[in-house]
């Protein structure tokens, strides 16, 4: 991006890509003193033109590099893609498939949002420590998924028509052990942040977006849920085996920093108990629909819309009868949370101190939204 | 407006003849492919009368045989089961749009976007620099499809 012009009487701070806190990108904030006039995303450091890699592979092919789109939750970006996949193709996805599926996406949004806290804890300069609770904890969902899918990122594990294998042996007593293991470490988690009166001096009225200015802004998942808005895509149009599993969409009505924090608090509690019931009641069955990989794909389009960690992640998809996609178009959740995050100083008053904690509470991952 | 089919037959009867068609496919999206003379009067319609308030994307797809491309907008709202994929047709020598974020202010990434990848100008912009590639990008249009993404030095 050029240089945008500054206003007179007014101070610019350039912050990032180098920062230890604000990722891989840039951001300039306008100020007057300690107020944040106005903030300006400078994004694009990481993109990859993952799209047009897309158009030069086979569909089946495409499922590795889309899942680069995001390291933390690469299940919850894999999913949108191959459920494109199955309704371009005309599968029909085996019941025990989709309790797989699911029971990945779980664990990723879980793996993600633990992250997303540490940032947070980070962000808000108090409590280090938890960062390195979360990492640790995130251990044992990666142990799970290594033993499950062989790989501790980016799992690969959904092909059109189904997933990859089935769970090995004993392996439903292990997640039921870890949902335990994690249930109880939320406690202290809940303790050591949403109940300490310093986390709630961070938090608690800062950087407020109203629903309404939630809505025209296009934010989405958390932060939209944070402003009282009940949608979540697993609901609005369900997808793997969320319509047969008990669970409801969280919101929280304050709006502001505290409320999104809380939202993913509550969704990881919901995500555990769909761990726990998947382990319980996941039925018997075939894990693969029969499919050959390389089969041309039939013309046409459509649209999946799945509820990535970060909010709703669509994909449209146009074939053309040939083995390739003719287009895949990726619409991710963090562009539209990041033009939120560059109006929200617009909506109330934010300070220099406030920055950290305010982008990381819309918990943006820029390879996800440069691509 | 929370059926699909209700919102088609009543779209239809009121402004059916300001939109080239109006269609669905895969049961939960409507496709309406508009004119260009009434593309912002239209928009202002699905937002303000039938609740289409959530800009979800916008992005543009390329078809060099037919000398066109296409730019869509995906909208959503509050209290439908459904989206619309709100489309305009555009002759490949004429790539001028008025912008939409007067419409839909959070549609202006979307837009920058768009216009770096595929050189789609759009009219009334505020802030039309790139958005995701470098400022000295002199590559061309990377998502065209007479750009060669790969094994191309």
């Amino acid at each position: 991006m050029p240089e945008p012009k500054i206003e007179s009487e007014i101070m610019r701070i350039s912050w990032g890509p180098q920062h230890p806190m604000s990722g891989q990108t840039r951001i300039l904030l306008d100020t007057d003193g300690e107020k944040v006039h106005k903030i300006i995303a400078d994004i694009g450091y990481t993109h990859r033109g993952i799209e047009k890699v897309l158009e030069n592979r086979t569909l089946i092919g495409g499922i590795i590099p889309i899942e680069r789109m995001n390291m933390v939750d690469s299940s919850n970006i894999g999913i949108g893609y191959v459920t494109a996949c199955d309704k371009t193709y005309g599968l029909e996805v085996p019941e025990r498939a989709q309790w797989i599926r699911s029971l990945i996406c779980e664990m990723g949004r879980i793996n993600s949002h633990l992250y997303a806290f540490g940032l947070q804890a980070e962000a808000t300069a108090y409590f280090p420590a938890v960062f390195l609770w979360t990492t640790i904890d995130r251990e044992v969902l990666l142990d799970l998924f290594e033993e499950l899918t062989g790989a501790r990122w980016s799992y690969n594990h959904f092909l059109p028509g189904g997933v990859f294998k089935d769970f090995p042996e004993g392996f439903e007593a292990k997640i039921l052990e870890a949902v335990q293991y994690l249930r109880r470490r939320f406690k202290d988690y809940w303790n050591a942040m949403i109940e300490n009166p310093m986390f709630e001096m961070r938090c608690d009225n800062v950087a407020i977006l109203e629903p309404k200015d939630a809505i025209r802004l296009g934010a989405t998942g958390p932060v939209l849920r944070g402003s009282g808005i009940p949608i979540d895509m697993r609901k609005e149009e369900p997808y793997a085996a969320y319509n047969s599993l008990d669970w409801e969409v969280i919101t929280e009505d304050a709006c502001d920093i505290m409320a999104r924090t809380k939202v993913r608090f509550h969704e990881i509690g919901q995500s555990l108990n769909m761990m726990e019931q998947i382990a319980k009641e996941i039925p018997e069955g075939e894990t693969r629909a029969r499919f050959s990989p390389f089969s041309r794909a039939p013309e046409g389009e459509h649209i999946t819309r799945v509820e990535n960690s970060r909010g709703e992640m669509s994909i449209h998809m146009w074939t053309d009868g040939t083995t390739n996609p003719y287009r895949v178009k990726i619409m991710p959740p963090s562009l539209r949370n990041m033009y939120v995050f560059e109006r929200l100083a617009e909506l109330s008053e934010i300070v220099v101190a406030d920055i950290p904690v305010v982008v990381n509470s819309i918990d943006p991952w820029y390879l996800d939204s440069d691509r | 407006m929370s059926n699909l089919s209700d919102f088609i037959s009543s779209f239809e009867e009121n402004y059916g003849k300001l939109v080239e068609s109006v269609e669905i496919f895969e049961e939960t999206r409507a496709s309406i492919i508009a004119k260009r003379g009434s593309y912002i009067e239209i928009a202002e319609i699905l937002r303000d009368e039938y609740g289409f308030v959530i800009p979800i994307a916008g992005g543009a797809i390329d078809y060099p045989e037919e000398n066109r491309m296409e730019m869509n907008y995906y909208l959503d709202s509050p209290d439908s089961d459904f989206i619309v994929i709100y489309r305009v047709h555009l002759a490949r020598d004429d790539l001028v749009l008025p912008t939409m974020t007067t419409v839909w202010e959070a549609m202006s990434f979307h837009e920058r976007e768009t216009k770096e990848m595929f050189g789609i100008d759009f009219e009334g912009h505020e802030n039309m620099v790139a958005l995701l590639l470098p400022p000295d990008w002199k590559g061309g249009y990377p998502l065209r499809k007479d750009f060669k993404g790969e094994g191309v030095e």
